[in-house]
């Protein structure tokens, strides 16, 4: 009979598989009203007990009712083991409802078991939990999309701090009533539909054009918390202490994305004027706006980027090449340096890891093209001292030499302290000269498993 | 009270599987109207200082103390201004109080150097004998003695003092009065039972699995999962949940990333994370099935002044794409079904709590509604937003339920006014320590608690309220 059939199967989960059957987890089972699942449940023990009265069956019952408690009567809803329930149904003034909650093989100590079997099944059906519920509520629809994209726009519009608007002028500024200063929709989609990809799990490139423009602040402001590390193979070789975007479309991306999502919390500042939380010095905001500035063009040429990393990877590997053999560095080859690089390094030595990710590329790919070299190098931080014309004084930086003794042989990256000295950007321009030129001392070594990642990339890339 | 018809089915469900199995609808949203808009803020400018909301709040309240002042002592009373008081001449003023507090905690006592003091440790209570009551108004302040309960007090009542100025420069009251229950609201109410629930203090992440399944066990009474049929049929007249705050645990705030070595919690996740999943689930469940409204409290993800902001649906994805979840301020107010609500998630019912004699919290609930300010404190000694135009927080017209969150037990009382207002006190207790929650009935504004239980290995008869 068919109506026997539940009986087999409820046999079968509790007898066979040892399962501990709550009346919620049996009616998604077998797909059936809550109602219907408990009745089973009754019917089920009742037979059984019947057949067998020696059948090792352990019952957890509910029982809601009134009860008088300190002048209150308040109503008691409590899951009680078979044994307690007479005493339970005692203590109430008036019962509510009494049904089968559970049945399982073995006696139940407490209750975090059928705690654990509920939340399994709801986690599984989570769509549609209220599928075999008693109770339908009309209004428990979901948002269509353009109601969401409403309810998104409208929270980032009256959330938002316009930095331009700081001043106390602003009409609204008690603090009433959303900001009338709004951004373009098209921000807070970026911003949203990077919230909502995350919901969805999968970062969209679509996002990436408006992701860029909005997200400057959080985005540049280098985020000392790193991200996770990815597992991209190439990672692997900067070690973990190393925030690498090995390739500038993938790894640019999921860093940045990483880290928007790691602070949702982050406020979107605009770019122009977002007082930079990570940059502290006066002098450095204008650099972080430049940093901005170039971090938008290079978001948004990352194709082209990539097509230039290439080419000038060969290039470097060319002159990388080069310097091996001549070992040590010649002035002359300062010069050498081509200009394309300059703009890159022309970035401000703020907060090092961000830029240290992009340029690692090229050190990075060159060791990979370069291959199988046999020499040894190890990275050993030392005190650089030169002269710096354009401020004319003397310049110590500890930098990490990759040095070739016998064993080991140079290559350059140099690590910066955070603290860099170096505030205008003018002495740039000679500073990245010289640190290039110690970068391009040897192939890249960078591609070592336990290697640090330089600062110098920052100043090689772009 | 809820469920009391469920009685004669109670035992329904002890039988063998019937063919059909009735579904409840739930009782439809009538009339729902979010009133909080003077709690949500747009943008924020912290360049302002704090004076400007006391003279707000001075300035919105005068002419109802005022007004006040002549109904207790006569319309003759004089009605006199600090500045304009004269010597032994019995008058009335109106005025902020401020009490001076040897144990107030003080930033700048704490970090001044020539006093070397150490920290002072949080206390219960930060009265002591030696309080001070000021009265200040737009340009003088004066020291209060006499008839006035220095203890109960705190700062930032608007209060009015009625008696004369001494020789010695202080004000010897005879006499005081608060602004009073302010004008009620018509009554929408519906003719039929309708229950509101109020939870609060769910306490996710706490990393005790104590009353997770007394949460579990409530979300299924309300999603009309739990019950015999005469239940869920009274389950499905809950018409509205309201979730008063501290979703998230104290736990979840810990602040390892600031203590501990870089290296130890590098891969570490906030434990709010994980909380805050936690919560989406359970508000799915929850929004599948009925209109829920999230207020956050103290331990949750948002900002720290009052007026609290929503929390951001994009920690919600799964429950915000439901229409029935609406995240809102703190505090709250909103009409539900013709009754107006009014709360907060408890924050300012705990700061009077520290810095007054007063123990209750139901009557320091009640004494907040008479004072006719939602939150005295503030921004004395509760972090609030530098408001200049207006004071959100002031009373303007009686709510129908008055409630407040994460109380230490379940207490509620129907307070009466002069002028026909009705009001029901609620202090809705903590869920994670006591699996307690509230039930409203809209048609007679009552209130019922509701208890969830499991049961554990220390099971033993006298212990009903905790699951273990």
């Amino acid at each position: 009979m068919e109506d026997e059939l539940y009986l087999e199967n409820i046999d079968e989960f509790v007898t066979d598989q040892n399962r501990i059957v709550t009346y919620k987890w049996l009616s998604y089972t077998l797909g059936v009203h809550v109602n219907q699942a408990k009745q089973m449940l009754y019917d089920y023990v009742e037979r059984k007990r019947k057949e067998n009265s020696g059948a090792q069956l352990h019952v957890t019952y509910l029982v809601a009712g009134n009860l008088i408690q300190n002048g209150h009567i308040c109503h008691k809803v409590a899951v009680v083991r078979e044994d307690k329930l007479e005493a339970m149904k005692s203590k109430l003034a008036t019962i509510a409802s009494v049904h089968v909650y559970s049945i399982q093989k073995a006696l139940l100590k407490d209750s975090g078991p059928l705690y654990n079997t509920d939340y399994d099944i709801v986690k599984t059906n989570l769509h549609n939990c209220s599928k075999f519920s008693a109770i339908h509520c009309a209004a428990a629809v979901p948002r269509t999309s353009a109601e969401v994209s409403q309810v998104q726009t409208s929270v980032q519009a009256g959330s938002q701090t316009p930095s331009d608007t700081n001043a106390v002028s602003v009409p609204v500024v008690n603090g009433h009533g959303p900001s009338t200063a709004k951004q373009t929709a098209q921000q807070p989609k970026g911003i949203m539909g990077m919230f909502a990809a995350k919901a969805a799990s999968k970062p969209q490139d679509t996002n990436k054009e408006t992701k860029a423009e909005a997200k400057e602040a959080p985005g540049v402001s280098a985020v000392s918390s790193k991200p996770p590390a990815k597992g991209n193979i190439m990672n692997n070789f900067f070690g973990k202490a190393a925030m690498n975007k090995l390739k500038v479309n993938s790894v640019l991306e999921q860093p940045k994305e990483e880290k928007e999502v790691v602070k949702p919390s982050v406020p979107v500042a605009e770019p122009e004027s977002s007082p930079n939380p990570v940059v502290e010095k006066p002098g450095k905001k204008t650099e972080s706006a430049r940093i901005q500035q170039k971090d938008k063009k290079s978001k948004m040429k990352r194709v082209d980027k990539s097509d230039n990393e290439e080419e000038r990877v060969p290039e470097n590997l060319k002159k990388k090449r080069k310097r091996i053999k001549k070992l040590q560095s010649d002035s002359s080859d300062e010069e050498d340096v081509p200009p394309s690089p300059m703009p890159e390094e022309e970035k401000a030595p703020s907060p090092p890891p961000v830029p240290a990710l992009k340029t690692e590329l090229e050190p990075a790919s060159t060791e990979v093209s370069a291959g199988g070299k046999k020499r040894k190098r190890k990275r050993v931080l030392k005190s650089k001292m030169f002269i710096d014309e354009e401020e004319d004084c003397m310049v110590t930086e500890k930098v990490y030499e990759s040095e070739s003794c016998t064993d080991s042989e140079d290559d350059f990256a140099k690590s910066k302290p955070p603290a860099a000295h170096k505030q205008p950007v003018l002495p740039l321009r000679k500073e990245p000269k010289e640190e290039r030129k110690n970068l391009k001392k040897g192939a890249a070594t960078a591609n070592r498993a336990n290697k640090q990642v330089s600062i110098m990339g920052f100043f090689q890339k772009k | 009270m809820f469920s009391e018809q469920a009685t004669p089915t109670a035992q329904g469900l002890l039988a063998p599987p019937s063919a059909e199995a009735s579904t409840f609808t739930r009782v439809p949203v009538s009339a729902y109207a979010d009133c909080s808009q003077p709690f949500r803020l747009g943008e924020r400018s912290f360049s302002r200082q704090y004076a400007h909301i006391y003279a707000a709040r001075l300035i919105e309240m005068r002419p109802i103390l005022e007004e006040r002042a002549r109904q207790k002592w006569g319309n003759s009373v004089a009605l006199r201004k600090l500045c304009e008081l004269r010597a032994g001449e019995k008058c009335c003023v109106v005025g902020t109080l401020f009490k001076a507090m040897q144990l107030q905690p003080s930033i700048l006592q704490e970090i001044s150097e020539e006093h070397n003091l150490v920290p002072q440790p949080p206390l219960p209570k930060y009265i002591h004998p030696s309080d001070e009551l000021i009265l200040e108004d737009e340009l003088q302040r004066i020291k209060l003695e006499g008839a006035v309960e220095v203890q109960r007090l705190v700062t930032g009542t608007i209060f009015a003092v009625y008696g004369s100025e001494q020789d010695d420069g202080k004000f010897l009251v005879e006499d005081h009065c608060f602004a009073d229950l302010p004008r009620p609201l018509p009554w929408n109410g519906p003719s039929s039972d309708r229950f509101v629930l109020l939870v609060s203090g769910l306490g996710l992440g706490s990393g005790s699995g104590e009353s997770l399944l007394s949460t579990q066990l409530l979300v299924d009474v309300v999603t009309g999962q739990l019950g015999a049929e005469g239940e869920q049929s009274c389950a499905a007249q809950i018409s509205r949940v309201i979730l008063a705050g501290n979703l998230l645990s104290q736990n979840t705030q810990s602040r390892d990333t600031i203590n501990k070595a870089k290296y130890l919690t590098k891969k570490t996740q906030a434990a709010s994370v994980e909380a805050v999943k936690m919560l989406d689930e359970i508000l799915l469940q929850l929004c599948t099935s009925v209109p829920v409204d999230v207020m956050p409290g103290e331990f949750d993800p948002t900002n720290y002044t009052l007026p609290q902001q929503p929390l951001h649906h994009c920690m919600l994805p799964l429950a915000s794409a439901y229409s029935t979840l609406q995240l809102v301020t703190n505090p709250y107010q909103a009409d539900v079904d013709g009754i107006r609500f009014l709360g907060t998630s408890g924050q300012n019912v705990s700061d009077i709590f520290k810095y007054s004699s007063m123990d209750d919290y139901l009557e320091i609930l009640e004494w907040t509604l008479l004072a006719g300010h939602i939150s005295p404190t503030a921004p004395d000694t509760l972090g609030c937003y530098p408001f200049y135009k207006s004071d959100p927080f002031i009373l303007t017209d009686c709510p129908h339920v008055y409630f407040c969150g994460n109380a230490p037990r379940f207490q509620s009382k129907l307070l009466k006014g002069e002028h026909g207002q009705q009001v029901l006190l609620v202090t809705v207790p903590a869920f994670s320590t006591t699996q307690t929650a509230c039930l409203i009935n809209l048609r007679n504004l009552s209130c019922q608690p509701i208890i969830f239980s499991g049961f554990g290995t220390e099971d033993d008869d006298g212990d009903m309220e905790v699951g273990h």
